[in-house]
């Protein structure tokens, strides 16, 4: 047992090192193109989390202004801002308060704090848009999620043009953030595998 | 030049303290390999009790949301102190194991 231990200790031990001291993760994602984008009925723009402060996460924040943006630029007349509460503070709610203060009028935007899961947040995103009749949609959401969540969406009858989000750098230079870009592909790995499995996606 | 710099200060380190190890509390080089065998036996209990944590819960959250109905994110088993508390497992266990091979120090 111990010997295997040094075998699989030393493998870890080489892994990390290749990830953190080159650029292999930066390989593995393969980087991203800018996408080309047509008018759609909606933009959805997916949670990332809120503090409890009430202030927006980064990411959260990245999102909801590239989904502002989309919208100040006339590709949807609505837009839908998701995200749950967390300990106390709402995300789509006050992602709505900054999307009024940015000038989207009031009645442009579709608040909804209740999903729970990528999956869930497909299913109240296209009842919110009408039901049945499959809509279209611009998502947008971390480059990372976006793959998965556009499956999501799409196999809740909704055609989907991706407009994803850079929230971490694909060529990161400290050996911390190619970590941390590799941990965020890996954990999303595992995320497909998940819904695959359970036939979500 | 960060990776370059982060190897070059390990590599410094870690010459001064086979230095201070061997000079300064006579510590027999030949006793490093059996030290860094360890390192490597560590680092693969570390490997196998985080893999152990996140399937546990993974496993756990599932079972939070079934019961509970409500909703258990399962990010909270990707949480980087979940690692450190493997390491700690870990060292017990093959503190533990050494003791049983009469190997403890």
């Amino acid at each position: 047992m111990r010997a295997s231990a040094r075998v699989v200790g030393g493998g870890a031990l080489l892994l990390v090192a290749l990830v953190a001291f080159t650029p292999i993760a930066e390989t593995l994602h393969g980087g991203v193109e800018p996408p080309a984008l047509s008018p759609a009925d909606a933009i959805v723009v997916l949670g990332s989390g809120v503090m409890p402060e009430g202030e927006l996460t980064d990411n959260s924040l990245r999102r909801t202004v590239h989904g502002i943006r989309l919208f100040r630029q006339g590709l949807a007349p609505r837009i839908v801002l998701l995200g749950p509460a967390y300990h106390g503070a709402v995300e789509a709610e006050v992602r709505a308060r900054y999307a009024a203060d940015l000038g989207v009028p009031v009645a442009a935007v579709l608040v909804e704090p209740e999903g729970i899961s990528t999956r869930d947040e497909a299913e109240r995103v296209l009842a919110r848009l009408g039901g049945r009749r499959g809509p279209s949609i611009i998502l947008v959401t971390g480059l990372q999620h976006m793959a998965r969540a556009r499956r999501v969406f799409e196999r809740e009858g909704m055609t989907v043009a991706a407009a994803p989000v850079l929230e971490d750098s694909l060529r990161p230079q400290k050996p911390q953030a190619r970590l941390a870009l590799a941990r965020a592909i890996v954990q999303e790995a595992i995320a497909r595998a998940y819904y695959r499995m359970a036939g979500a996606s | 030049m960060d990776s370059l710099y982060l190897l070059l200060l390990f590599a410094l380190t870690s010459v001064a303290l086979v230095a201070v190890g061997a000079r300064v509390l006579g510590l027999r080089a030949t006793s490093l390999r059996g030290a860094l065998a360890r390192v490597l036996e560590l680092s693969g209990f570390t490997v196998l009790l985080t893999v152990v944590n996140v399937a546990a819960g993974f496993l756990l959250v599932l079972a939070l949301r079934f019961l509970t109905g409500t909703f258990v994110s399962l990010y909270l088993n990707t949480d980087a102190m979940l690692v450190l508390m493997s390491v700690l497992q870990a060292a017990a266990l093959q503190w533990w194991i050494a003791s049983r091979d009469g190997d403890d120090g």
